[in-house]
């Protein structure tokens, strides 16, 4: 009896800890939501004036910051696949072949992945500057490959630990090539290594703030168009759009999480 | 089987983001029929209306990107390539000090024939005779405003910011010159003192303030007013303004002293790529009723005579908006100092901050 | 033969591993050896690099007012780690453990605030915590308080959101080396009649230490750096030393002792991967 009310309070108590903790996660995205339907408009739009979809509509009309979003996700989409295809590639080529010069290159996947991100950002600027090439969508996807790429290593890596050279071999004394067996035989056994490092990579990116500063020039992420306007007072539309995006990604989870897009793709 | 499951989320989020990207960019790129404009200004200074205006009226696409220090802005054009920003928006002694470094364009006064809107007062400036280089936008003071409702200190002076009684209620604008100018200035010393001994006398005064300044702020200054988190701010004379039509109780004191004083330009920069564009940029900022939408939107002291008159007597009368000229002959500008000297002031900002 | 060995060996191993070693060296290596040389510079009066050996900036990195920002710095990312930890190994264990089939949920409603920019999530934390916000007009309405609660601006408003931003770099190794952990071992532990605290310090934590270390790795080192939350949350009063180096960068326009700056926040990295090393730790494990 006594044990079974101590395990009922040791219960309890963790949901209300776990509770606790997800209050603070979500409570300024709460507060994000609720303000985007705030009918203020003057600066710096502190003040609850009402319910509205106001800002909804003035977002499709904000291009400056529907760009900075667009441009977001190109950078997030070029680096991932870019920081995949050569992290891909460098995982498998570590992993399989022995050459002088493997641990530098594995001292040099460490720098990204641990220096603070400032220092790879005036790193970055620095170079681009001196060597004169014109701060922009280029140099963003340049810095987020950068960062990305050890990610992608680390995961597909992690993948290798449980793989079995010798189904290559086999496949390639079968008669096929080097490069058809890398397409059929090595990458699907490493594609959850790929997605997962792909994710981060992806992730990582749209997320970027520090590294983007000093090497964006003219062009503006979504981050960095949040951080202008946090300075002068962030205007609901900026809410708004993060309301969409959130949204967004919360019926893609949930929507696999039940599982409802596997069955989709089972259909088509 | 989980990452399986990881794997399907990224996949139809990157799909759908995709999606979202490209009815973004849609929307916003693709350059006017008149080619682009790159325009680098100060926070919270530029209306977008006009800016949008102009776009519509030159058919010219803007590009346009914001500072919030003189410093800030000199840092990102030299660390950019050539030709990145054609417009910049400096203060009076960084017009002087980026005509010494070569950074500007002479400006083509065939294409800006308006140069006569602006006040005979403001035009001709020490820092750039004959305004060869640069054209007046707006200026104004670094003054002081006070939310009556909740400080009773009578305060009159730069020095009154040191009492005691305002622990933690002030916000300060987050620039260097500024807040050292202002220390310097409650002593009755120059914005710009070089002597060794003079500037480790301001310094002891202005680490006394540290315990007074609850948040740096240059950008929207007004924020923290408003919102009642700062009852006290040294920050330009507009801010308090805009201030004030959010919270009456908000009153502007001009400093005995005399205030810090400034003048921001329009300036070209050399290697511009679209110098035309530039030019056709000024003239139109320079047209009385643009001048009147800047003066509606950040009311600071403006430059444009004729642009003022049409802002009606309401404008002219509210001392925030339009400080007196009294106030302004009374104050400083700031100048130009050497690396070394400079260095110094680095120093005490350091120590004021840490 | 050679010829042989190139085509089966060199060529694959040039090709896959070439790009990235390439990359790294262009846009890792040699700018961060450029920032080491560029520390050692100075500037001319137009701010310039100007390329004569000085160790100005060193001599200037000592002075008293930098080190005690470091020493802030310092103190700020202890706390945050300290504070991740606490309430993060917890959290980690509950939902890591738990037999509830939202296992995987719990999980995700860790990652999706990820998913909104953090920069607009900082920005909602300073609103609620204002003197006008949610959580003093909430205190004020129930009356547990009179006067507005002062939060913002200050060392611990700086620490929060520090928290705020790396907790899911702390519950994420932990959650993966506690779902590791063998229930057989656990239940070994409380047959031997070991009691609860017992089983935890002597069996738990040092399974789970892997975790712990490589977690605060990941919320340490970001600490130094993040001058982003020092400015929103701190007001410019607390800072860190990235917001040194990003003010010599930006409107200190004194490259040179920015780079120096940097020197500084690779060295307190280097040792601190060190020891993380000694400690047993795995780098590979810092980046999935």
């Amino acid at each position: 009896m006594k044990k079974r009310t101590k395990r009922k309070l040791k219960k309890i108590l963790s949901i209300v800890f776990c509770g606790l903790v997800y209050v603070f996660l979500f409570a300024p995205i709460i507060y994000i939501v609720v303000n985007s339907f705030n009918a203020t408009t003057s600066k710096p739009y502190l003040s609850w004036k009402g319910f509205s979809f106001d800002w909804y509509v003035k977002l499709f009309d904000n291009d400056t910051l529907l760009q900075s979003f667009g441009n977001t996700m190109i950078i997030a989409i070029s680096s991932m696949i870019l920081a995949t295809v050569i992290g891909t590639l460098a995982a498998v080529g570590m992993y399989k072949f022995k050459f002088k010069g493997k641990a530098a290159i594995d001292g040099l996947l460490y720098i990204p992945v641990v220096i603070p991100e400032i220092v790879l950002g005036i790193a970055l600027l620095t170079l681009f500057s001196n060597i004169n090439i014109p701060r922009g969508m280029l140099t963003l996807i340049i810095a987020h490959t950068t960062f990305s790429v050890p990610f992608v290593i680390f995961n597909v890596r992690a993948r290798l630990g449980g793989y079995d050279m010798s189904i290559e071999e086999a496949s390639m004394d079968l008669g096929a090539g080097r490069i058809r067996t890398f397409f059929e035989i090595t990458l699907p056994v490493l594609a959850p290594g790929i997605g997962g490092g792909a994710l981060l990579a992806f992730t990582l990116s749209i997320d970027d703030v520090i590294i983007s500063y000093f090497v964006n020039g003219q062009t503006k992420t979504f981050p960095l168009k949040v951080y202008e306007s946090i300075r002068s007072g962030v205007a609901p539309d900026v809410n708004a759009l993060s309301t969409l995006i959130l949204i967004g990604t919360t019926i893609l989870v949930v929507l696999t999480q039940s599982g409802l897009i596997k069955k989709l793709l089972k259909k088509a | 089987m989980k990452k399986k499951r990881v794997l399907s989320i990224v996949l139809s989020v990157m799909l759908v983001s995709a999606m979202f990207a490209f009815t973004g960019c849609g929307n916003g790129s693709g350059s006017g029929a008149n080619g682009e404009l790159n325009i680098f200004t100060w926070t919270e200074y530029v209306p977008e209306a006009v800016i949008d205006k102009f776009e519509e009226e030159y058919d010219i696409k803007v590009n346009w990107t914001t500072f919030s220090s003189n410093e800030d802005m000199l840092a990102k054009v030299r660390a950019e390539a050539d030709g990145t920003y054609d417009i910049v928006q400096p203060s009076d002694y960084m017009v002087e000090q980026m005509i010494a470094q070569d950074m500007l364009m002479e400006l083509d006064y065939d294409i800006i024939d308006n140069l006569d809107n602006i006040g005979e007062g403001y035009l001709n400036p020490s820092y750039d005779p004959g305004n060869v280089y640069s054209v007046p936008y707006q200026g104004g003071v670094a003054a002081i405003g006070v939310n009556t409702d909740e400080i009773d200190l009578e305060i009159t002076s730069y020095a009154d910011l040191f009492d005691e009684s305002l622990k933690g209620q002030l916000v300060v604008l987050d620039d260097y010159r500024a807040v050292i100018g202002m220390a310097a200035r409650s002593m009755g010393y120059s914005m710009n003192e070089t002597d060794e001994d003079v500037l480790s006398e301001i310094e002891e005064k202005l680490l006394t303030l540290k315990d007074n300044i609850k948040v740096y702020d240059s950008d929207s200054p007004k924020s923290s007013l408003i919102s009642g988190d700062c009852t006290v701010a040294y920050c330009w004379s507009a801010e308090i303004a805009l201030a004030q039509e959010e919270n009456p109780a908000i009153e502007i004191v001009f400093p005995e002293e005399g205030p810090y004083v400034f003048m921001d330009n329009w300036a070209v920069l050399k290697g511009a790529k679209n110098s035309e564009n530039a030019m056709k940029f000024i003239k139109f900022m320079l047209e009385p009723e643009n001048a009147q939408m800047v003066s509606e939107e950040f009311p600071y002291l403006n430059a444009n005579e004729k642009g003022v008159e049409l802002m009606g007597e309401d404008f002219i009368n509210n001392e925030a908006k339009n400080p007196p000229s009294s106030v302004i002959a009374s104050g400083e500008y700031v100048s130009n100092l050497d690396t070394d000297t400079l260095a110094i002031y680095d120093e005490m900002w350091t120590k004021l901050k840490r | 033969m050679t010829k042989h060995k190139f085509k089966a060996k060199t060529l694959p191993a040039l090709s896959m591993v070439g790009p990235v070693t390439i990359w790294l060296l262009v846009f890792v290596a040699a700018p961060l050896i450029y920032v080491l040389v560029m520390s050692f510079c100075g500037i001319d009066q137009f701010y310039n690099v100007s390329y004569h050996f000085t160790l100005t900036n060193y001599k200037r990195l000592l002075n008293a007012d930098y080190v005690n920002i470091y020493g802030h710095s310092l103190i700020i990312a202890l706390a945050t780690t300290l504070i991740c930890i606490l309430i993060a190994y917890p959290f980690a264990y509950i939902i890591a453990r738990t037999k509830s089939k939202k296992k995987s949920l719990l999980y995700m409603l860790v990652i999706i605030p990820f998913w909104t920019n953090s920069l607009i999530r900082i920005y909602g934390w300073r609103s609620l915590l204002g003197t006008s916000g949610w959580i003093n007009t909430f205190l004020m309405n129930i009356h547990l308080i009179d006067e507005p609660i002062d939060f913002l601006y200050k060392q611990g408003t700086t620490i929060f959101g520090m928290v705020y931003c790396l907790f899911p770099f702390m519950v994420l190794p932990l959650y993966t080396a506690i779902e590791k952990l063998d229930n057989s071992l656990l239940e070994a532990s409380a047959d031997l009649g070991a009691k609860g605290p017992k089983t935890f310090f002597n069996v738990i934590l040092p399974l789970t230490s892997g975790g712990i270390f490589s977690g605060s790795i990941m919320v340490f080192i970001p600490c130094l750096g993040y001058f982003f939350v020092a400015d929103i949350l701190g007001g410019g009063n607390s800072d860190v030393i990235g917001n040194l180096v990003e003010r010599q960068f930006q409107s200190g326009n004194n490259w040179p002792l920015g780079a120096a700056l940097s020197i500084i926040l690779i060295l307190v990295t280097l040792i601190l991967v060190k020891i993380y090393q000694k400690l047993g730790g795995d780098m590979d494990s810092l980046g999935v």
